[in-house]
């Protein structure tokens, strides 16, 4: 794994956190994280927004790159997740919550974004997308190395996914 | 400007999802009188449909990335209206960076909140807008 990738993944595990706090006010601990090998969500839910853009260090030129971020809930966590941030308790997928995970994911990324510039990475964002269904699968730019950062929580367990390739 | 509890306020969002957390956190603060678009171009309907029923919205909050008409190019149709041109906004956006604040105060934001936030920090951005 590049040292690019772990520097890379950090502001979103900070922007997750800040995230899960204000909005879903519960605390987010992140687990030892693992290279993915196959696609297969490891949750229910997922949320996925993709990234590109230029990295600009010092001692080389401009290097383009691109991402992708990943939220998985398995369906109990997902519905306490989406309660907690709505006010309301919902105990089955339905279209209320169906965009929620698609908000979180947008409020991580975009906060990470800043961070991110601070480092020389000066990236665009997609508009984030859901996919529910229990053994989904998710499709990753291709070439690009996975890293899997469990998460528990008091709303149960959650996995955070990140790519990252250089061009 | 003074601050009503029924003033009528527009919330502009195109994820359901944070339009009912914004509405959840303006109920929390006290406010009666909310309605919803989920884009800018829904929006300026809706403002165009309200002022010509004589009760025009008092307040925006309005996300700043939307598909059709963005937060901005609203707000930017908003301040070309000369009676619009001090019509309380609030931008919100999840991207943090210091440029889009400069673009957003150049267009005529009455205030920016960068997303999460809590119902106390949006209480404080509406004070910090009505006590100018």
């Amino acid at each position: 794994m590049s040292n690019n990738f772990i520097e890379f993944s950090k502001p979103f595990i900070d922007a997750a956190k800040n995230v899960f706090e204000t909005m879903v006010f519960t605390k987010l601990e992140p687990q030892k994280p693992f290279i993915k090998k196959d696609n297969v969500s490891r949750g229910d839910v997922s949320a996925v927004l993709g990234m590109s853009g230029v990295l600009k260090t010092g001692d080389k030129g401009p290097v383009e790159f691109k991402a992708m971020f990943v939220l998985s809930w398995p369906y109990e966590t997902y519905f306490k997740v989406a309660s907690a941030m709505l006010m309301a308790t919902y105990t089955t997928y339905c279209e209320e919550i169906s965009d929620a995970g698609g908000e979180i994911c947008n409020m991580v990324t975009g906060n990470a974004k800043r961070d991110l510039a601070v480092m020389g990475y000066s990236s665009n964002m997609s508009i984030p997308s859901m996919i529910e269904g229990a053994g989904h699968t998710i499709k990753y730019p291709p070439g690009t190395k996975i890293i899997v950062i469990p998460i528990t929580s008091a709303h149960g367990p959650m996995f955070m996914e990140l790519c990252y390739k250089e061009e | 400007m003074t601050l009503k509890a029924d003033m009528r306020i527009l919330v502009v969002d195109d994820m359901a999802t944070m339009r009912k957390i914004i509405k959840n956190m303006l109920t929390q603060i006290g406010f009666t009188n909310i309605q919803e678009a989920d884009d800018g171009s829904t929006a300026w309907k809706k403002m165009e449909d309200a002022i010509a029923s004589g009760a025009p919205y008092e307040f925006i909050v309005s996300d700043w990335n939307m598909p059709q008409l963005s937060g901005l190019d609203f707000l930017k149709k908003i301040r070309s209206v000369e009676s619009l041109k001090n019509l309380p906004f609030l931008m919100i956006t999840a991207e943090a960076e210091q440029g889009n604040v400069v673009i957003a105060v150049k267009a005529g934001v009455s205030n920016f909140i960068v997303k999460p936030f809590s119902a106390q920090v949006l209480k404080e951005k509406i004070d910090k807008i009505f006590n100018k």
